[in-house]
């Protein structure tokens, strides 16, 4: 048998708990993402990819936070169904990392979201998706 | 024979990245035609396949927001609160309609009558254990939270996290039909949810939710289908699915193209995306839709 036994009340992730709050106030979680990434042998590609369906009308907020031991930052890259990047966390050209990222969602569809470590560290972090006013 | 082998492998590999990502056809989504995979070939994919569509399937919450910002006022006569757990016998019921509570729960959430969800969250307990997955869900830290009203975000995190949970055992432990289920009643029950209050109230942006589940019927569609010729439970569901993706059919989703806007606000950054997706549906339509939704997910809680 594979999968992880929880115990009833046992506690969940302390950086998933810390990131919700990071989150802000107003924040309604939606998802997360955990990503754990050994150094990479070269930074290319985000290595760390997933899907989510996202709606018009509604505005999200990609909450990054990295945990302590961390050696690089978590960034995230979102491309739309035609592989267009409609959201990057990570400004190569001022080499700016914003720790989160509001997203005012106007076409609905299935988007692929991609993770690393800024220059393809190791790293440990969480990304989480909430819904914002 | 080996080659053989490997060139099947190669076209099934193709049929499903086709149907996962080339339902875009000039500017309109359209239903991907090969989305029939033959049963046994899609069994050996199941895993791959459920572990990717499970994973963006709309969450029930997302309706319950739009509601929210449309001030649609919150109504009880939308739940299956006429559920008894007890009734649910086979695994197809107790995981079925795990998903529609799971949903409820949602909605009950977001609108912060949290005091009234107890009864729904004995029925997830004792559903939950009934296909031994109730250690995933953590009951007595949701009533809590529930009975305190004190902090919606993690009552939303610990309900959401259970079923997460809850399903990547399922498909860990090769019970990836209980796990699709579960996914499906949750959509039927958002579905129903959102075609109920639109009937009293009309808006623009609910029919055009309701519309814009085109999207992502197909992969609904492709999480049940390993398992349609399983049993008499899951031949009627597949055919159920199949009535709603029929009533689709017709409606179109186009695109209007545009680049994202960037300004940085706060320490972060904001993006708007000027790129627009529109819902092509008339009201006969959306009036099909209503009913067979309503038929549907009556049909398969009707034990009660």
């Amino acid at each position: 048998m594979s999968g992880t036994i929880l115990l009833h009340g046992q506690t969940s992730d302390p950086l998933i708990t810390s990131c919700r709050m990071n989150a802000g106030p107003n924040a309604k979680y939606l998802k997360d993402f955990r990503v754990q990434l050994a150094k990479a042998p070269s930074a290319g590609e985000f290595r760390y990819k997933a899907q989510m369906s996202l709606w018009k009308n509604t505005k999200y907020r990609f909450t990054m936070c990295n945990a302590e031991d961390s050696k690089g930052k978590l960034i995230l890259s979102i491309k739309d169904d035609t592989d267009k990047v409609v959201i990057s966390s990570y400004d190569p050209k001022s080499g700016k990392i914003y720790p989160y990222v509001d997203f005012i969602c106007n076409k609905s569809g299935i988007y692929n979201l991609s993770f690393d470590f800024t220059e393809g560290q190791q790293g440990s972090g969480v990304g989480v998706v909430s819904m914002v006013k | 024979m080996r080659r053989r082998l490997y060139y099947l492998l190669l076209l099934i590999v193709f049929l499903l990245s086709y149907c996962r990502n080339s339902s875009r056809n000039s500017g309109d989504f359209v239903f991907p035609e090969a989305d029939s995979i033959p049963v046994g070939e899609a069994e050996k994919l199941s895993a791959e396949a459920i572990a990717e569509i499970s994973k963006n399937i709309s969450s029930p919450v997302e309706i319950a927001n739009l509601l929210q910002l449309l001030e649609v006022p919150f109504s009880p006569d939308y739940l299956a609160s006429g559920i008894d757990a007890n009734k649910q016998t086979t695994a197809f019921e107790k995981a079925f309609t795990l998903g529609i509570l799971g949903a409820d729960l949602g909605y009950l959430n977001m609108y912060e009558k949290t005091g009234s969800s107890i009864d729904i969250l004995s029925s997830i307990k004792k559903l939950a254990e009934g296909i031994r997955v109730g250690q995933f869900f953590d009951f007595e830290t949701i009533k809590r939270l529930s009975l305190n009203k004190s902090n919606l975000d993690s009552l939303l995190y610990l309900s959401i996290d259970s079923y997460t949970k809850i399903d990547e055992y399922l498909r860990g432990n090769n019970r990836g039909q209980l796990s699709a289920l579960m996914i499906i009643g949750v959509w039927v029950e958002a579905q129903y949810l959102a075609t109920q209050v639109v009937k009293q109230y009309p808006d623009k942006m609910l029919k055009d939710r309701i519309g814009e589940q085109k999207i992502i019927l197909n992969d609904l569609i492709m999480l049940a289908s390993p398992y349609c010729s399983r049993d008499k439970e899951f031949s009627s569901l597949c055919k159920y699915m199949q009535d709603i993706k029929d009533k689709y059919r017709e409606i179109r989703i186009t695109y209007t193209l545009g680049e994202p806007v960037s300004i940085e606000k706060n320490g972060g950054l904001v993006v708007e995306q000027t790129e627009t997706s529109n819902v092509e549906m008339t009201e006969e339509q959306l009036a099909d839709i209503i009913e067979v939704t309503k038929n549907i997910r009556d049909e398969l809680i009707t034990n009660n």
